[in-house]
Order: structure tokens, then sequence, then C-alpha cells
């Protein structure tokens, strides 16, 4: 006990004089000798010191190097099933792709601490009995493999960049409840793509279409040509947004043909489109919006 | 001792009240008879493949092709409970209009058949540390004999209920759940048995089979899948008693049953650890194997291993199809199974004698089988991916269609690749022993129709991701079957033209429909998600 009041000895002083008030009043109707106050007066502070630090907020691997690796063991032996072995995720059976945790959904150490041992109720997460410093260094693999976005500032002119997303992108992408909706939301997606990706996305939107947002042409029974972006399929039926951002249902038996497309709904936005430097603008202001 | 003949007419009483005939059936619950019986009586579904050859064929024709599209919902049991991912996977059971249907989590219940109200419900008070049982809290169904039911748990328990009240009369440990065990499978009751097998192989488990006494509880016999040190197959182990004793072969799915020749047929699953295999050489036997045994003392008469030495998780745990066929000529009595390996068999179930082997994916793993029945592996995955190691097909029932000669069974077309690693090994952890790499774009499902002959592809019907349902057949020419999107499904079994389809809301994991008479109406039934919904061609 004594080692433990010596480590902690900061906010022990601090929680004793506040106690020996606390202490003080509840004698008052109790009648306790004085020689007893001290005693009372520390178990009172390590009972309160303890509902602090059994919550731990923070990773107390953080510093340790070691501990990422130690993880990602762990996570491939015992994680990887489900969370697939990238921690990207199974569509399949809904296991969230962990790499995007800590940025879209504003995990922390311990909040993540807290799913591993013990699970979502109702879902297939399951609870975990692995020991307290195992569970750490899956914290620590995970901050590991998180989607950084990007971390550094793009040089642009976000002003500049404003009136450019207004013009060419504003249609269809939203950022903060501003704009369209038949592509993604741009609010924060500086979180979670870097600066590359991104202006590769805006240069050759066909190379990688995220997975709410796949192209389809169908081919109603009187030849006409619906486009729109999939949002649910099944054998029988399939369920867009479409090209003017109208949700619809169609039955396949309905349908003539159903065109799964490479094409992105997106246009390319070349050189003569946009520069180098006006999409460092766009992108830079994406950012400041965040 | 001298009697009168006034005791003598008392005596005679007791006997015939005791007598089983005394009672009408109903009152009795059904008798190994009455399951020997199977469809003939189709107010019934008396065992978890409705009878004891695994065919999912009923003899039922009300419903059939031209009026199948007037298929409605009759009524829907919500359950009103969670459940980890999966949903029901389980199979209810018919008798004289009560249906005995088994949830996750160890929760049962007795259903009116005609209106999916409940009688009663069971709940067991599972312990908090679960192992195997808690990622995977499935339970396939319950087995029926008189008025008992049997259901096995996820804390590895065999338990026996009172069918009239949910009341538990008996239970026992199989095995202790905290090393990895757990038990899912709908019990088989053959005989005076109850046949049950464990769930365990991703964990520090050695797979059995056992048979139980149904009213005293005290186990009869047990048959286990690792052999033990000197036995008859360890010669495919390593000379180590602690890898055998930790071998896998995990039996968690319901078996067949022969009653001429008294044998029952039974799959099963992965060696262990799964994809790490350097501490286990050689053929692994009887992980990924069908064995047949003797329903009386549980010796094993042949067995036949699918994948030898699997690094893939390709469980055998499949229902073994069980008919009586024309083979090149001659009449055969056979076993059948839609293989996790790719690969559809036909066996002489009486020796156990290899007769077809053909792949019914496209698979890259193997494309034949040898003379010698061992698949002739052309890509051990360093050539290209593989089926996923949930396999071309899993535990999901498939259907025997004897007119028309058709296999059919829902596929699985999955592109992996297998990373294997040095486990841990530690107590009570799972234990795979590598990781997998699943490419999701190419995966996709299909509900296909083998000629049984010749293994080939007679019709298909897509699915748009690769899906986990069951299929039923009916002798009007139907084939019902259930996708991961949710969809309820009538097929022509004759072509594969979809009939009718019902969106139930979510998967169709692991379940196949079943189909009764009830008052002069056919009903079909399907679990989805953790509700029960009941079809029929008009309302009662």
């Amino acid at each position: 006990m004594g080692l433990f009041l010596l480590s902690h000895h900061k906010f022990f002083v601090i929680l004793s004089s506040l106690n020996l008030r606390i202490i003080k009043r509840i004698v008052k109707f109790i009648h306790l000798p004085k020689r007893f106050y001290f005693l009372a007066n520390c178990l009172l502070s390590l009972f309160l010191m303890s509902e602090f630090t059994s919550a731990q907020e923070v990773n107390p691997l953080a510093a340790d190097s070691r501990a990422a690796r130690a993880g990602g063991s762990i996570f491939r032996a015992q994680c990887a099933t489900c969370h697939g072995a990238d921690a990207k995720g199974i569509q399949s059976i809904e296991a969230p792709d962990l790499t995007l945790m800590f940025t879209r959904s504003e995990s922390t150490d311990a909040s993540v601490f807290q799913v591993i041992r013990e699970g979502i109720p109702g879902s297939i997460m399951p609870p975990h009995a692995f020991p307290d410093a195992e569970i750490w260094m899956l914290v620590s693999y995970l901050r590991s493999v998180a989607i950084a976005g990007t971390s550094a500032q793009i040089d642009g002119d976000p002003r500049r960049g404003m009136t450019l997303f207004n013009l060419n992108c504003s249609r269809c992408h939203r950022v903060d409840n501003l704009g369209g909706s038949l592509g993604p939301d741009l609010s924060t997606i500086t979180n979670r793509r870097s600066q590359g990706a991104l202006t590769n996305s805006i240069r050759n939107p066909s190379a990688v279409i995220a997975r709410r947002y796949k192209p389809v042409t169908l081919v109603t029974e009187d030849n006409g040509r619906i486009q729109g972006t999939v949002k649910s399929e099944d054998a029988f039926s399939i369920q867009i947004m479409d090209s003017n951002q109208v949700l619809r249902g169609f039955r396949k038996s309905s349908l003539q043909e159903v065109i799964h497309e490479e094409i992105s709904l997106m246009p390319s936005f070349t050189e003569s489109v946009l520069s180098g430097d006006d999409i460092d603008d766009v992108l830079r202001f994406l950012q400041s919006a965040r | 001792m001298k009697t009168t003949l006034k005791s003598n007419f008392c005596i005679a009483g007791v006997i015939w009240l005791l007598s089983a005939s005394a009672f009408s059936q109903s009152i009795e619950g059904p008798s190994f008879e009455d399951l020997l019986a199977g469809f003939s009586d189709p107010s019934r579904w008396l065992t978890y493949s409705g009878d004891y050859s695994g065919t999912r064929h009923s003899p039922l024709t009300q419903i059939s092709p031209t009026n199948v599209e007037e298929l409605r919902p009759v009524w829907t049991f919500q359950s009103g409970t969670t459940t980890r991912g999966r949903g029901w996977e389980t199979t209810p059971l018919l008798d004289d209009g009560v249906l005995y249907v088994t949830g996750s989590n160890n929760l049962a219940w007795a259903l009116d058949a005609r209106t999916g109200r409940s009688f009663w419900q069971y709940r067991r008070n599972l312990p908090d540390d679960l192992t195997y049982g808690a990622s995977a809290p499935v339970n396939r169904g319950f087995g029926m004999l008189g008025n008992q039911l049997f259901m096995v748990t996820l804390d590895a328990h065999l338990m026996s209920f009172d069918r009239r009240t949910g009341e538990v009369l008996w239970e026992r440990e199989l095995a202790d759940y905290q090393i990895g065990y757990s038990a899912t499978m709908a019990p088989l009751i053959v005989g005076n048995k109850v046949i049950v097998g464990i769930s365990g192989g991703e964990y520090q488990t050695r797979g059995f089979i056992d048979a139980f006494d149904p009213v005293s509880g005290e186990r009869i016999w047990r048959f286990n899948t690792i052999p033990g040190p000197g036995e008859p197959g360890s010669e495919t182990w390593p000379n180590d008693p602690q890898i055998l004793a930790q071998g896998g072969g995990g039996t968690w799915m319901n078996g067949s049953y022969d009653p001429d020749l008294n044998l029952i047929y039974w799959g099963v699953g992965n060696p262990n650890p799964d994809y790490y295999d350097e501490n286990r050489p050689g053929d692994n036997l009887y992980t990924d194997s069908i064995v047949a045994l003797d329903a009386n003392t549980g010796e094993l008469r042949w067995h036949y291993q699918f994948t030898p030495h699997d690094v893939n998780d390709w469980d055998s745990n499949h229902m073994p199809v069980l008919a009586n066929i024309d083979w090149e000529g001659e009449p055969r009595r056979v076993v059948m199974v839609g293989n996790r390996n790719g690969f559809f068999y036909v066996l002489d179930r009486v020796t156990g004698e290899f007769l077809l082997g053909e792949p019914f994916t496209a698979t890259t793993w193997a494309r034949e089988i040898g003379d010698d029945g061992r698949p002739i592996i052309v890509n051990d995955g360093s050539l290209g991916c593989l089926p996923d190691p949930w396999g071309s097909t899993n535990f999901y029932p498939p259907t025997f269609f004897p007119g028309l000669d058709l296999f059919i069974l829902t596929a699985r077309e999955t592109c992996a690749t297998y990373v294997p690693e040095l486990p841990a090994n530690t107590r009570g952890q799972s234990n795979f022993g590598g990781t997998v790499f699943i490419d999701a774009e190419q995966g996709y499902g299909a509900l296909r129709a083998l000629d049984i002959h010749t293994g080939d592809l007679e019709w298909e019907f897509t699915y748009p991701s690769p899906t986990f349902g069951g299929v039923m057949s009916t002798a009007s020419g139907l084939v019902f079957a259930g996708d991961h999107e949710g969809n309820f499904m009538a097929f022509s079994a004759a072509t594969g033209e979809n009939l009718w389809h019902y969106q139930t809301g979510t998967r169709i994991w692991g379940a196949a429909a079943i189909t009764y008479m009830l008052d002069g109406l056919q009903y079909v039934l399907i679990p989805s998600g953790t509700t029960l919904t009941a079809f029929a061609t008009r309302m009662p």
C-alpha cells in the first residue's frame, strides 16, 4: 500500500484534503474516534482512485515498439477469421473494417480495449478473456494499421478550393451538409484517404470505386436506360440511387438487363479541367472543412 | 406361491396398461418404429433430415410446379431473441401439430404448428466463459423419442427434456467446454440410443461420437475420431500422444442410418491446427472423412477420407445421403456426399468402395480423384487461390431427387490464399494456425443439380454471394432453397427454373426447409434470422 500511495501521491494528497472534510461531516453523525480518521481517509482515497485506475484511459504499451508486432500475431490468430487477415473486415458476416475505426467512429484506446474485452452483445463479436497486456498489444497493432488519412497540411488555397469544389464537385458530393448525394460525403475524407489516393480518385475515378457507389445501368422493358449506383442487390431485385439522386427499387423480372459497369459515374478530371494546383486547392479546402 | 384368479387378472391388467400399445401414439410420442417409417406419415417430421436416408426428399405433392406461385406466408414466429451473426441453423421437429425447435444460445420452444404460438420456452443459463460456444452460439435441432426431446449445448452437455413441458429430465457432460469443446448438432435417435457429436476442431480437442441411453442418460459407447497411440489409424499421425490428444476431428453434424445394415454414417471435421501442419505429418485419420459405425457398438466398419492431411479447414461434416440406385447396370447401395473440398462423391455404403469423385466447382485444388481414392492435388495454393475455409459447400443439407437422379446442393465459388503460422496452442483459445485472405470480389454462390452417375452439372441458379442455405425437394418436382440475401425460393427440380421466391428479410444461414400436411394443407417452413415462417398455397 505504501508503494501505491507513493506512486499516486499527488492525487492522494488532493483527495485526502477533500476526504477529510467529507469524513468530518459523516462522523458528526457516527461517533467515530478521531484516531480512525486517517484510516477512513486512506480507504476512501483508495476507493475513489481505484474507480479511475481500473478503467485505464491510455494504452500502457503505447511507447513499446514491440507491442504492435506482438498484437499483430495475436490478431492473426484470434481475430482475422472474422475481421480479415488485413483487418479490413469480411462483408458477408458484417465484421467491420478495423482500419477505419480510429477515424470514422472516433474510437479511443480505452473504448477499443473495452470492445475486445466485453464483446458487443447481440452481435457476432464475442468477449475475450485474454490478459490485459495482450489486449493492449492488440490496441497497439490496430493503431499501427489504422488509416492515417492526410496527415500533413496540404499546400493549397482553401478558399479557391471551395470555389472549385462548388463548381465541379458539389452536384454529387456533400461537404458539411452542402452538396449532392450521388457520390460519397467528403466532409471528413482527408481523415481516411491520403493526398495521393484522393488525387488519383479525381484524375482516375474508375480505378477504385467505393462499395456503395458501384455503377450500374438498368435496361427497362421499353429499352430505356437508367444509370445509378447500387445500394443493395439480390437474386431477384436491385436497389439503386439513380443519376437524379432518387432512390429506386426494381424487381429484376421487370428489367431486360442489369449491367454492372466498369466506368464510374464520376467524370475523370484531366489536367485541362483541373490542374495539379487546382486539385491541391480543392483538397486543402476539404482538409480545412473537417 | 399360490395365486388367485382375481390377482392373476389384476396382474394381467397392470401389464396390459403398462404396455405401449395400450396408449394412442400421440400421447406416447414417436417410437423408433415411427422414426423408421420416415415420411410415410406426412404430418410428422421426426428427425433432422425427415428420415434416416438424409435425402430430404418429401413424398408430398399438394404444392406443385403449377400452384407453387400461390405460396404465401401463413404465420411468422419471431423468437424475440438475438443471435451472433449466423442466424438459426435449426430444423424444427413436428409431431401431432406441435413444432419443437431449438434456437441460438440454447433457447428452445414448443410451438403450435397451426399458428406459430408458443406452448413453452426453455432457456439455459450458460456459463460466461464459453470457448467455441461463444463465437458460434448455434444449435441445429432436437432429437425426439417418445415423450423425450434431446438437445446438446454450447457448454458441451447433452440434455433430455419432457416434450410436453420443456422440463429437464437429465443432463450429462459430453466434454469440458473450457478446453474448447462445444456441441451444436441435432442428435440422431437410433433404436434405443441417442447419438451425438462434438464441436471444437479449432481448439485443442479430440473428436468423438457418443451413444447414450435415453432413459438413464448413461453413455453406452464412444467412437474416437482421432485414434489413440498404437490404435488403427494412429500410423497416419506422428508418434506423439500429445498431438493425438488434440487432433481435432469434430463430429458436429447429424448423421444418416441404414437399418438393414445397422450402420450409422457420420462426417468428421478438420485436423488441429487447421492451417499449420508441420507438427502433424501424415494423412491424419479420421479427419475429413466419412465413417460407417456399427450402431450397436460404435465400432468402425469402414471409412473414406475425402481430404487427407487437410490444411484448408475443409471439415467433412456433411449429411451422408443414402440411396439405392443403379450403378453401371447393377443395383447398388450408395452414400453420396457433396464435400467442402469441392468434389461430389459416390461411395458404396456397404463396403466404402469409391465409385465416383467429380468436382462441382471451379476449384483448382484438384480436378480428379485417383484410382486409389485419393485426390490428385494440382494446386496447393502456390498456383493461385483456393476455395476459402468455409468451403465449396458446407454442413447445410443437400437433397437427392430419385426420379431425376439429381443431387442438388448449395455451392460456393470463392478465392482465398492461406498463410500458415505456428499457433500459440493455448488451452481454451482458438488454434487455427494461420490466416486466410479472402477475395470477396470474386465470390458467388449457386444452387447446383448434379447427375449422380457422372457428377455433371445439369442446371444451376446463381446467387450474388457465397450462400449458406440448405436444400429440400418434394416429389411433385420442386426444390426449395434459401440464399444469403434472405430469399426463400422454389425451383423446378427438372430445369432449375425459379418458380417462386419470398424475401424473408435476412440471410438464410445453414437451415433447410421442412414440409408437412396439417388439416389437409401442405406447409413449407423455413428459419431465417431468429424467425420461422410457414407457407401454404392458401390461408387455412
